[in-house]
């Protein structure tokens, strides 16, 4: 009887690992990525971003899981200049995170911010022609993450950025950038980011511009 | 026994999950169709996690605890996804996967023939803000126009000049409903500015010939505009220019938006410091103001209604010179002797427009408009009163269909009734309905191939008349970043109104275009070479009596006018644009060489057009200063001379065969761009005809003697500026 204890026990935890376990190579594989400097670290950051693809592809059902895709994707396409596979990337993207949403059966906070990085990402790869449209795209994601959830960092860290590269004759710049970035340390430091089911990107990158 | 079963039961189980002490090592390389190594593709095993990323070589290898039967697979955006079985008994080495670049993800082809289109997603041919950067378009969209191939100099007209077509052969249409009297209206002889800022819209498409099924009633173009639709904030907007003042705010909620504005113009200071040609004199100065207001509402994500209204004012007073000198009257009331004539205007004009979009589920997409022009004008014309109404209304429903991406049915249906009342000595009126049904299919069989063949059906009540237009264009490409594209059709149009207001009830005039080009695009270097035929068929011509050069005289009543004209048009365009040479710098070279004869109208023999000259060059440059946030644009157009009028050449190959000098304008433009706190400003100051250069259109005759035919202006200055307060940004702290 003890073995059968024992057994089962055993059986259990196999199997308990098997349907938890996504969350320890999500984790591994979301730090291994986004640890990498954001410029110049092209190859190194496609593997891992692969990896992603894998890890979504395996665990299926976890909306996380396509998200992760969805964000490595977004994040890796500003380094594509050539619009056409800037596009492609981005449509990946897209693709990703409407399977996550689905997965959610509606959109949350961090789904909005991820679309609105989409739309800024669109856009910056030919802003002269696109601002008019990914624009407004980009605040009204913005503004519907804001209804559900007023202090997700991420929101000001997006609309920092994407005011810090907007030119100071059109109201950005570094100094109009600024009080985004306040909000948004502020906000970061009150994450905890220990649980990869709840995103925590962005931290880094937002403590460098800050600095900046 | 128990215990054994159960044994048996969890082992499975159990050896999975140890099985990972026993490594096996897959590797080979990604190669695309061309042999060449794929660099980057992620290559694992599906349904596993088990993969590796391409190097340089294309080459992969990764260690995997997994055996037997698997499927190796090989991803990357922009290509198709690849796999193949694989039985894994030990290590695997030398694989080689093929990956094909996918359909979706590649830039398509798109048909260029004819037409100079922009959207987000196809290179940008020229863009709203293009239009108020370059110098010369004097922020008109109609006016930029002139800087493309096709298009001849408008020095003495209003309208687009498309291709050996006169000004009525073009339409300009707003959110898919053509515009009655686009142009502020002025004296004969004077050119003046559309009724449109570029700011209102968020593309425009101008097509020189070949266009959709979707318009008709053009025998030469159409300069197609869609409006913007909802504004990305609230915003006041303030400016003042050395023509005017204006003001408009937009107050934006979630899901509508409302704007409205009002201008007052007075052309006084720009009057002072322009140089008007000889001739053209003001007695009294135009003077006028308006009022817009737009609504938007977006009821769900993929609907969007529109709804615009504007009104506006103008009056003047002008000495012109006498457009009739020297010809011959037989109406009895048209002054032919004096150099000079006094002419005022006084124009209420008022624009609406209405439409609604919305798609179903990427499948269906449904669009609608209505739109009515009404434009009065209280003109004097020398001393007689002229009083003329224009109108238009017209309604439009298009349907179409999604099959899949690369497959859509459109069809729609058109109806308009447009007319004019005209009281000049004597009263005549006119009145049209027209009745279209269109329909279209756009089909992309493979990225390499487009095909888009069309069909209109048009209907005038007026003439009883009813006509089959078939359209077709089709592009193909010939290489990574170039194209080739066809373009053709039979286009129908109304013989001008002045015919119908006379009396006269000469049938539809028609034209057959056959339009062929080649575009090489790569990283914002565009070159288009881009060659056409055009037959003109039942052109309107008026039989016996000489040729008047008078543009404005009235159809002589005893003439009879039939449909026998006739004419051709031939030509060969250049276009190249380059953004990326320089930094912050863009430029642009187009020309076109124009071969055209006609026999129509008052013409008595076949001849090259007063409008149209052979040879036509613009070099437009742009270039943006990033440190002091300054834009500058320098234009230089080129014609070769116009035909003209010799009352002493009158007969065959003589008819208009004098050509004038070379017409040259040099235009520039400086914008700076500065923030003052929460103000964006805009300061512009622009330039035309640098060199005041003396440009002749032609010549009147009086008595042997010449006068050339001048533009209203030679050198213009215009300068002002924008305020613009975006909201707040603080509160969303």
């Amino acid at each position: 009887m003890k073995t059968l204890i024992v057994m089962g026990a055993m059986a259990l935890s196999v199997l308990g690992a098997n349907a938890q376990d996504f969350k320890a190579p999500l984790a591994k594989t979301w730090v291994a990525f986004d640890t990498l400097p954001m410029m110049g670290s092209g190859d190194a950051r496609q593997q891992q971003a692969n990896k992603l693809v894998l890890i979504a592809k395996k665990w299926d059902k976890e909306w996380i899981t396509h998200f992760y895709v969805a964000l490595s994707k977004t994040m890796m396409s500003y380094e594509e200049k050539d619009v056409t596979k800037h596009d492609a990337v981005l449509d990946d993207a897209e693709k990703e995170l409407q399977d996550a949403v689905s997965l959610l059966g509606k959109n949350n906070d961090e789904t909005y911010v991820l679309a609105a990085m989409i739309a800024n990402s669109r856009l910056g790869v030919d802003p002269m022609n696109r601002w008019q449209k990914y624009g407004k795209i980009f605040t009204d994601d913005l503004q519907a993450a804001k209804e559900i959830n007023p202090n997700n960092p991420r929101m000001y860290y997006l609309k920092a950025v994407s005011t810090f590269f907007t030119p100071a004759a059109f109201g950005g710049g570094k100094k109009n950038a600024l009080p985004y970035f306040e909000k948004a340390d502020g906000l970061f430091a009150a994450e905890k980011g220990d649980d990869v089911t709840k995103p925590y990107w962005g931290k880094r990158a937002n403590t460098y511009f800050y600095a900046e | 026994m128990r215990k054994r079963l159960l044994l048996i039961f969890f082992l499975p189980l159990l050896a999975g999950s140890f099985a990972a002490f026993a490594d096996t090592r897959i590797s080979g390389k990604v190669l695309d169709n061309f042999e060449k190594p794929v660099k980057g593709a992620s290559v694992y095993l599906d349904n596993t996690i088990d993969g590796a990323t391409t190097d340089s070589l294309g080459e992969f290898s990764f260690a995997t605890e997994e055996k037997g039967n698997q499927t190796i697979v090989a991803t990357l955006a922009a290509y198709e996804l690849t796999g193949q079985p694989l039985v894994i008994t030990g290590d695997v080495t030398g694989i080689v996967l093929h990956m094909r670049k996918s359909q979706h993800d590649l830039e398509s082809v798109t048909i260029t023939a004819g037409s100079f289109a922009s959207s987000d997603r196809t290179k940008t041919v020229l863009n709203p803000i293009d239009v108020v950067t370059t110098a010369g378009s004097n922020g008109d969209v109609v006016k930029a126009m002139q800087m493309l191939p096709g298009t001849q100099q408008t020095g003495t007209d209003n309208g687009l000049l498309i291709r050996g077509g006169d000004v009525s052969e073009a339409a300009i249409i707003v959110d898919g409903t053509i515009v009655q009297s686009a142009f502020v209206s002025g004296p004969p002889g004077l050119s003046t500015r559309s009724r449109f800022s570029p700011f209102q819209f968020k593309g425009v498409s101008f097509s020189s010939g070949g266009y959709s099924s979707r318009y008709g009633q053009a025998l030469s173009g159409v300069l197609d505009l869609n409006s913007n639709d909802m504004p990305d904030k609230s915003n006041v907007n303030l400016g003042a220019s050395i023509a005017g003042i204006y003001a408009s705010g937009t107050k934006k909620w979630k899901k509508c938006s409302f704007d409205a504005g009002g201008n007052y113009t007075n052309l006084a200071p720009l009057l002072a410091v322009s140089s008007t040609s000889n001739g053209y004199k003001f007695y009294k100065v135009p003077v006028g103001g308006g009022g817009n207001a737009r609504f938007v509402w977006e009821p769900n994500k993929n609907g969007i209604l529109k709804a615009t209204f504007s009104a506006t004012y103008s009056k003047s007073g002008i000495n012109i010179p006498n457009p009739a000198l020297g010809s011959v009257d037989t109406t009895g009331n048209v002054n032919t002797t004096d150099e000079q004539i006094k002419y005022i205007t006084e124009d209420n004009y008022y624009f609406g427009t209405i439409s609604y979009k919305q798609s179903f589920k990427n499948k269906y997409t449904l669009y609608t408009a209505g739109s009515f022009s009404y434009d009065k004008l209280n003109n004097v014309y020398d001393i007689i009163a002229l009083k003329q109404e224009e109108y238009r209304n017209q309604g439009r429903i298009e349907l179409k269909r999604n099959f899949t991406t690369r497959l859509n049915l459109m069809v729609g249906a058109e109806l308009q009734n447009f007319g004019t009342k005209k009281q000049f000595g004597r009263t005549q009126q006119y009145d049209e309905t027209q009745l279209a049904a269109f329909t279209e299919l756009e089909w992309t069989p493979i990225y390499w191939l487009a095909l888009r063949p069309g069909i209109r059906y048009e209907y005038s009540t007026f003439l009883n008349v009813d006509k089959v237009a078939p359209r077709f264009s089709a592009a193909i490409k010939t290489g990574n970043h170039s194209q080739a594209s066809l373009a053709g059709g039979i286009f129908y149009q109304n013989a001008n109104t002045n015919y119908y207001l006379s009396g006269f009830k000469p049938g539809m005039q028609s034209a057959i275009h056959y339009i062929a080009n080649w575009q090489w695009s790569k990283s914002d270097r565009t070159l288009r070479v881009e060659g056409y035929y055009k037959n003109y068929q039942d052109l309107v011509r008026e039989n016996g009596y000489g040729y008047n050069p008078n543009r404005f005289r009235p159809v002589i009543v005893a003439s009879s006018v039939d449909n026998t004209g006739y004419g051709y048009a031939q030509g060969l365009e250049l276009f190249w644009r380059d953004k990326k040479s320089f930094k912050n710098t863009d430029y642009w070279v187009s020309y076109s060489y124009i071969d055209t004869k006609r026999l129509y109208e008052n013409f008595n023999f076949e001849a090259t057009p007063t409008f149209v000259a052979q040879h036509n060059l613009s070099v437009v440059g742009k270039h943006f200063i990033d440190k002091w946030h300054a834009n500058i644009s320098a234009t230089y157009s080129f014609s070769s001379g116009y035909p003209y009028f010799d009352p002493a050449k009158t007969s065959g190959s003589d008819f208009l065969s004098g050509r004038t000098p070379t017409f040259n304008n040099t235009a520039i433009t400086a914008a700076w761009l500065h923030s003052f706190g929460k103000w964006f400003t805009v300061f512009y100051v622009s330039v035309d005809n640098v060199l005041n250069t003396h440009n002749v259109f032609g010549y009147r005759y009086k008595d042997g003697q010449r006068q050339p035919i001048a533009p209203g202006f030679y050198r213009t200055i215009f300068f002002g500026a924008n305020f613009s307060l975006s909201q707040f940004s603080k509160d969303e702290l």
